[in-house]
């Protein structure tokens, strides 16, 4: 038979040589298939600091996919949910070098527990802290995930405990996933240009006059990057700096009320990587130019971070103001304004030297301590080192509007008490550049009412507009929407806006960024290997029997007639 | 899944095929040449049947849930053309009725595996997702092939003019049976 077939096949090859050549293609073309379900997933922090680096190196993966309680977990992706994610659990794996770790959280954080969301802030800062070769992603949640993840767990944690029928049941039954990313290896990114921006409002009555600066740092931190959204932490500062923006750029705009004092506003960027952006437009405005509002008289310096919840409000120094200084006066009109207008509201002082032997600073305002300027800055938190300054948790929560009863999970922002903080600042820094203590004005008397009161729909609108996407620094460039919509802002109510670009050095680099933070996963239905080995067997018995049933056809033919008799036609 | 389980597929599709074919003594009356005409029956009596469709059967645009029954009737309809190229194959081959029957049956069902199996199984099986369906398709070539002898010789028994009367029913009954499986089938 095979004479005559290749006979026939090269009769019919000789004239049909195109369609072999595209036979040929289709044949050696790469394969897509269909996955069972693909869903995006973001990866952990990856960046390097002042030459220390920090979190996941890697970024592909193609491995099956296991739960942790399974024993086997090298090579392996490893599913957690965040509900039983925890920091053993977590090294196990990476002892183990598992191949991925992938978190699934939530899709609505409000439904967990505020016992796990805690200790899940505080695990973020250990997680990014050990440098791992393992890839860490995080996927929210669904349906069809949390299908795979059940199936996954019934398979992993049956393995090493049954029989070898059952195993065999088994392969046959139950789907393995395997998960693969469809990006490329992570790596650095150059030149990345880190944001900032600046605007004034100038004093009335000539040259020389003292210069007030209010910052407050636009981008947040969380362990993935594409899941921070830093509600309070520094959504907040950047809402009350835009809100004071736009009351004191109103009480400027008329003579009677034009005060003898420079604004200046600046919204910094790469906050969270040690105020990088500060950092430099310091060195640039004290060092490289010949005249600028910083390097004349500078009364002080508010930095704004988290002001969002709470009754407490902190001031951070790092040197206690001397009496007479308008650092002082600040502090004074702070402490007037919080006991007679806001008695509910707890203020104090906090003092922090500068320690310039940790790794990062710990407020904005050190930046500015380091080049000599007075400042300080204003937070409900009392120490610079709370996860709520770092997390993925802090989000805006949907509940916050109504408010008080609720005990939402996670630092989140209030706006009756954002709005509040943001009269505090406003009616003391009003005190201080009106001079109104030494005129004699009492504690009680209210500057923002009616007309010119802090708008609290204002700041929810800017609040809500900052959390509805990411803002870690690594995903802001100078042409990113938000970077724009701040400028449009500024340039609203401020003169001279101006933006001022970081990038880093290039033989010795302050920061450096990596890319592939967020990738789609594929998950997809695999049998495992025995699986084709036992199909291979069973066919081929089937075969066999075929075989022998058509060899001995003529034998069932006479038996079904034997039985049919009278029926069957012979033909 | 693999190149593997494509292999296992692949086997499950073709190997009783080519036992078929070696046991049932066609390879002593030279065949081969034959089926492969069969073959080339079966691939212009389709692309008859589907020019056929696409210019008097447009697109049936009303309602999503009704099954049109009548205009997928005319549709099984039409596959009355397989039976008559069946019936050509045959009566071109000169020969025994099983010999007729056998290359027909043969020509025809390999050239359907080829034509509607082949490509899914290479795109599919070998994929990294399983899907049982891939090993259904196969089992499926298999219940054609017997199928495709049995309509063959359903066939065959219908031209045959010297068949009792008291068969020529249940003959043509088997017969409309095979055309309107698919239609049977919904």
């Amino acid at each position: 038979m095979f004479e005559e077939a290749s006979e026939v096949l090269e009769n019919m090859l000789k004239w049909s040589f195109p369609l072999s050549l595209v036979l040929f293609l289709v044949l050696v073309c790469p394969l897509r298939a269909e996955a069972a379900h693909e869903f995006s997933v973001y990866r952990m922090q990856q960046y390097d600091l002042q030459g220390q680096t920090y979190g996941s190196r890697n970024a592909i993966l193609n491995t099956e996919a296991r739960t942790v309680d399974a024993e086997v977990l090298s090579r392996r992706c490893v599913m957690v949910r965040l509900a039983d994610f925890s920091y053993e659990k977590y090294q196990k794996a990476l002892r183990q070098s598992a191949g991925a770790v992938v978190i699934i959280l939530p899709q609505n954080m409000s439904t967990m527990p505020q016992d796990i969301v805690q200790q899940f802030m505080e695990l973020e800062p250990e997680l990014l802290a050990t440098e791992t070769i393992v890839p860490v992603y995080f996927a929210l949640e669904d349906e069809e995930l949390l299908s795979i993840y059940t199936q996954t767990q019934i398979s992993s944690s049956s393995q090493g405990s049954s029989s070898a029928a059952e195993v065999l049941l088994h392969t046959a039954t139950a789907n393995g996933f395997q998960m693969v990313t469809s990006g490329a290896q992570s790596k650095a990114v150059s030149d990345w240009a880190i944001t900032s921006l600046e605007g004034r409002l100038t004093g009335a009555g000539g040259e020389d006059l003292p210069t007030i600066v209010l910052v407050a740092h636009y981008d947040s931190f969380g362990v993935a990057p594409w899941l921070s959204y830093g509600a309070d932490s520094n959504g907040s500062g950047v809402a009350v700096l835009l809100e004071l923006a736009r009351l004191f750029s109103r009480l400027y705009s008329y003579k009677r009320t034009h005060a003898g004092y420079n604004l200046l506003f600046f919204l910094s960027g790469g906050g969270k990587f040690n105020y990088q952006g500060t950092k430099r437009w310091l060195e640039d405005n004290l060092d490289h130019t010949d005249s600028s509002l910083l390097q004349d008289n500078v009364a002080f310096v508010l930095c704004l971070d988290t002001l969002g919840n709470s009754d407490n409000l902190h001031l951070h120094v790092s040197k206690p103001p001397k009496e007479g200084s308008p650092q002082h006066a600040l502090l004074r009109e702070l402490e007037t304004v919080a006991a007679h207008q806001h008695p509910d509201l707890k203020f104090s002082m906090v003092h922090k030297k500068i320690n310039l032997a940790d790794d990062t600073l710990a407020w904005e305002h050190e930046r500015f301590g380091i080049r000599r300027l007075p400042a300080f800055t204003l937070s409900h938190l009392e120490s610079h080192r709370s996860p709520a300054r770092h997390s993925i948790m802090d989000m805006r929560s949907v509940s916050s509007l109504e408010g008080a009863g609720e005990d939402t999970a996670g630092p989140h922002v209030d706006l009756t008490k954002l709005s509040r903080n943001t009269k505090v600042i406003a009616e003391a820094l009003a005190r201080v550049i009106y001079n109104l203590t030494e005129k004699g004005v009492g504690g009680d008397l209210q500057i923002f009412t009616e007309q010119m009161q802090v708008q609290e729909d204002q700041l929810a609108s800017l609040v809500d507009w900052l959390t509805a996407q990411p803002r870690a620094a690594q995903l802001l460039d100078k042409d990113s929407s938000i970077v724009n919509t701040l400028e449009y802002y500024l340039s609203r109510y401020l003169k001279d806006v101006k933006r001022h670009l970081v990038r880093a050095d290039k033989r010795d680099p302050e920061f450096v960024f990596y890319d592939q933070l967020k990738q789609t996963m594929n998950a997809y239905r695999v049998k495992p290997a025995i699986f084709d080995l036992l199909l291979a067997v069973c066919i081929a018995s089937y075969l066999g029997v075929l075989y022998l049933a058509v060899q001995n056809f003529g034998l069932l033919y006479g038996f079904l007639r034997r039985v049919t008799a009278p029926r069957v036609k012979q033909h | 899944m693999t190149l593997f389980h494509f292999g296992n597929c692949f086997s499950l599709a073709y190997f009783p095929y080519f036992i078929t074919y070696k046991c049932s003594g066609l390879s002593e009356y030279n065949a081969f040449w034959r089926c492969v005409q069969a073959g080339a029956t079966y691939l212009f009596v389709q692309l008859c049947k589907m020019l056929f469709l696409a210019t008097f059967f447009p697109t049936w645009e009303g309602g999503a849930g009704v099954y049109d029954f009548v205009g997928e009737f005319m549709k099984a309809t039409v596959d009355l053309a397989d039976l008559l190229g069946l019936h050509l194959v045959m009566s071109r081959n000169a020969g025994k009725g099983e010999y007729k029957i056998m290359v027909a049956a043969m020509g025809w069902a390999t050239a359907e595996l080829i034509m509607s199996r082949c490509i899914p199984l290479w795109v599919g099986a070998r994929g990294i997702e399983f899907d049982w369906k891939y090993i259904q398709m196969s089992f499926d070539s298999n219940i054609s092939l017997v199928h495709y002898i049995a309509m063959a010789a359903v066939v065959w028994m219908f031209t045959r003019y010297d068949l009792p009367k008291s068969f020529r029913l249940p003959v043509t009954i088997l017969l409309g049976l095979c055309v309107y499986k698919g239609f049977l089938m919904e």
